[in-house]
């Protein structure tokens, strides 16, 4: 555990620079992350009642162009 | 005057030395006989201190101390939840700032009505068809293969606003521009002018097969839209 702990410290916060990187690719990943999953919840609770659920009923096959 | 000083002085230190410890012992004595009990067995008020023998009491911090032994591990978890918080805020206040943003830019309804599709099949060889798009007018002109090559001939660099006929078109047979004279915005005439293009009836100017102006007081060529062809036979521009 002390050889894990003290490896994460001077890979990513022993310098100031790297950890505000870090930092900022930690908040990058958590927004795709809570975009991703809030939508997920969204379109569990809204399940058959959206555009893309039901829209196989009203357009038959794909326009042709 | 001296002598009766220095024998006040003298009867004054006499009077310290000998009164001051009998006071001292006198107080001593009533602090000693006022305890702690005593003030509480006779008063009404309830000293919280009553029955303690001493008052100070360290309390053990012993089950907050780091046990692991290095200081690494407490700091790594310190400067982890200061990375956290930094990263949170990092994300609200980038979740702020494109609320704002976003809110300035065009809506859906408006993005909707902002390109057009055409369908090119419909426009014969050596015609121009005039659209209407975000307000204003578009020119299609379907070239022939005598006006490419009268547009890709031409000595461009001279021009006033040189631009040669490849920047201009995407596809060579198919010229769209926008149709507002760049001179005034009067909306020029098609397949008119001294030069088979477009003719401004305004002030005269004349622009050629590429939308390029060549002769009045219009500064620069006939600016071209934002187009795409998605398929044959079709653009959408915008």
């Amino acid at each position: 555990m002390p050889g894990i702990s003290s490896s994460l410290y001077n890979i990513f916060l022993r310098r100031n620079t790297v950890m505000l990187g870090t930092v900022f690719a930690a908040a990058f990943g958590l927004q795709l992350a809570f975009d991703a999953g809030s939508d997920r919840i969204w379109d569990a609770i809204n399940k058959g009642r959206q555009w893309k659920d039901i829209k196989h009923r009203y357009v038959e096959a794909p326009e042709e162009e | 005057m001296p002598a009766l000083t220095t024998t006040t002085r003298a009867l004054a230190r006499t009077w310290t030395a000998h009164q001051l410890p009998a006071a001292r012992a006198c107080t001593a004595a009533v602090q000693q006989t006022r305890s702690v009990s005593e003030v509480s067995s006779t008063s009404s008020f309830d000293s919280p201190f009553k029955g303690s023998g001493s008052s100070t009491k360290i309390p053990s911090f012993a089950a907050y101390r780091n046990k692991s032994g290095g200081e690494t591990g407490p700091k790594v978890f310190s400067y982890f939840m200061v990375g956290t918080m930094g990263a949170l805020s990092a994300l609200g206040a980038k979740a702020t700032v494109q609320d704002f943003l976003v809110n300035m830019s065009a809506s859906a309804d408006v993005l909707a009505q902002a390109k057009v599709e055409i369908d090119l099949a419909a426009i014969p060889e050596g015609k121009n068809v005039i659209i209407k798009w975000r307000g204003k007018p578009v020119f299609i002109r379907h070239r022939t293969e005598d006006e490419i090559k009268e547009a890709e001939d031409t000595k461009w660099e001279s021009l006033r606003d040189p631009e040669p006929d490849s920047e201009r078109v995407k596809k060579p047979e198919w010229l769209i521009m926008l149709g507002v004279c760049t001179h005034l915005g009067c909306v020029p005439i098609g397949e008119a002018g001294d030069f088979g293009g477009w003719f401004c009836p305004c002030h005269g100017s004349h622009y050629d097969i590429s939308g390029r102006i060549r002769k009045g007081p219009a500064p620069l060529n006939l600016e071209v839209p934002a187009y795409e062809f998605p398929e044959d036979g079709k653009v959408i521009i915008g």
